[in-house]
């Protein structure tokens, strides 16, 4: 875990150069647009369109790596379960003995699975193309308020030096005759004496850490100059409109009966 | 209705550093739990720990942050639930401010506080994204024989939300409350501004 935790990958792509907020605007109106289209046509199109994007991005590969690990478990449970009790099942699709999956269950399943999807590859776009400390940077100096950019850079950098911690706690427990492994109750037992160091060690550091920033001037109402400086074009700014503006005329489609 | 007055405090530069703090205990609470592999989340004991020192702000804060973290590493899925984080994080602010953590009564208060919180929220999220499933298998079992029993699925939904926050939500406060207690007061202290002032 050494790497840290950002899934970003070294590239050249436009995606990579494009600015931060506006990979940010497609990831969220690809999201918003996922759940408005109304049928697997539709949004079987968005995923295509998604996955050729992480094509262009020379990702596509490691994306599917890690995407296929959040979607696989959730797509079989959505099938069995919808294709067995959907109170819309009518058509038997497959019979083994007396178990049926019907047509109707598996149709619903099979679009949310997709709508899913297109959630997990377009977060998984973002994330393999940007830098999660230029994404913050961006939003700060669009109007977010610094200190919750520190928090998120902050907590970037604190979640691997945790989980370092917790492995040198294990361990060090373990050397102590602490059992993590063998029956649900004994894990169970061993996940306080694992915890309660990790939570007390990290949470003492935190006053000591707050001085620190204090005495470089954290707590001021002043106005921050930023060092990065992240290129915007007006072809840009057009496409984030564009974007963020075909989610609510898709969903006014909807309303007026497309379906 | 003193409790709004937990949303009133402005965040000093202890708080805001807490939070962070909080995300990491999140992290570091749920993997633990699934090193030793056991059938729980508990992804949510920071969050709790963070609004009871530092109230409602701290706690949905570190929810937030900890959900869209992790929906950008590892489980995109996570970004639409963190609202139910951010929910949790003012439920355990608002009983921090109450100080119910040095009643008895309102440790259980809190578990079912945050419980409800929990399952209510959640129910609506699963609607949407998995028909009513919870996309954890025993709540799915749940889920698919209640409706199978001729339950409108809505209420099936919850139930099947239900069966998996009511031990993890347990455990989570329990963990939380007893952090907290074993904390020193001079730590305590410092976050005593998060607290309704006491009539003395």
């Amino acid at each position: 875990m050494a790497r840290g935790l950002s899934l970003y990958a070294e590239g050249e792509s436009p995606l990579h150069r494009a600015h931060p907020l506006t990979k940010g605007v497609l990831t969220l109106s690809a999201i918003a647009l996922a759940f408005a289209l109304p049928s697997i046509g539709w949004v079987a199109g968005l995923l295509a369109a998604l996955l050729a994007l992480a094509v262009v991005a020379g990702v596509l590969r490691r994306l599917l790596a890690v995407a296929v690990v959040v979607l696989l478990p959730i797509t079989v449970l959505l099938l069995v379960v919808q294709g067995l009790v959907n109170p819309a099942n009518r058509t038997v699709a497959i019979a083994i003995g007396p178990v049926a999956l019907y047509e109707e269950g598996l149709a619903i399943a099979a679009l949310s699975a997709l709508r899913i999807a297109c959630l997990v590859v377009a977060t998984f776009l973002l994330s393999f193309t940007t830098r999660p400390a230029d994404l913050a940077e961006a939003l700060v100096q669009r109007g977010l308020s610094p200190r919750i950019g520190y928090v998120i850079q902050s907590a970037l950098q604190i979640i691997p030096q945790t989980l370092e911690a917790a492995v040198r706690i294990q361990d060090a427990q373990r050397a102590r005759g602490l059992e993590t492994e063998g029956g649900l109750p004994r894990r169970a037992r061993a996940y306080l004496p694992l915890l309660l160091p990790l939570v007390l060690s990290s949470l003492v550091a935190t006053q000591e850490r707050a001085m620190a920033l204090e005495v470089r001037g954290f707590g001021r109402q002043v106005r921050r100059i930023s060092r990065r400086v992240f290129r915007d074009s007006l072809a840009q700014r057009l496409l984030r409109w564009a974007l963020a503006l075909s989610v609510p005329a898709v969903v006014g489609l909807r309303l007026a009966g497309w379906r | 209705m003193s409790w709004i007055n937990a949303f009133r405090i402005r965040l000093n530069t202890l708080a805001i550093v807490l939070i962070p703090v909080c995300v990491a205990i999140n992290w570091g609470g749920h993997t633990i739990a699934s090193t030793l592999k056991l059938p729980l989340f508990l992804d949510s004991i920071g969050t709790v720990l963070g609004g009871l020192l530092a109230g409602p702000w701290v706690g949905a804060l570190s929810g937030l942050i900890s959900n869209l973290i992790s929906s950008g590493t590892v489980d995109p899925i996570a970004a639409p639930y963190s609202l139910v984080s951010v929910l949790i994080g003012f439920a355990a602010g608002i009983a921090g401010y109450l100080s119910w953590q040095r009643q008895r009564w309102g440790w259980l208060a809190l578990y079912l506080l945050v419980f409800l919180v929990a399952s209510v929220a959640s129910t609506p999220l699963n609607l949407a994204l998995f028909q009513g499933q919870t996309g954890v298998p025993f709540g799915d079992a749940v889920f698919a024989a209640l409706v199978k029993a001729g339950l409108p699925t809505w209420l099936a939904a919850y139930c099947g939300e239900a069966v998996v926050d009511l031990p993890d939500k347990l455990v989570t406060v329990g963990v939380a409350l007893l952090v907290y207690q074993g904390l020193p007061n001079r730590f305590r202290s410092l976050f005593a501004l998060y607290r309704r002032p006491q009539p003395a």
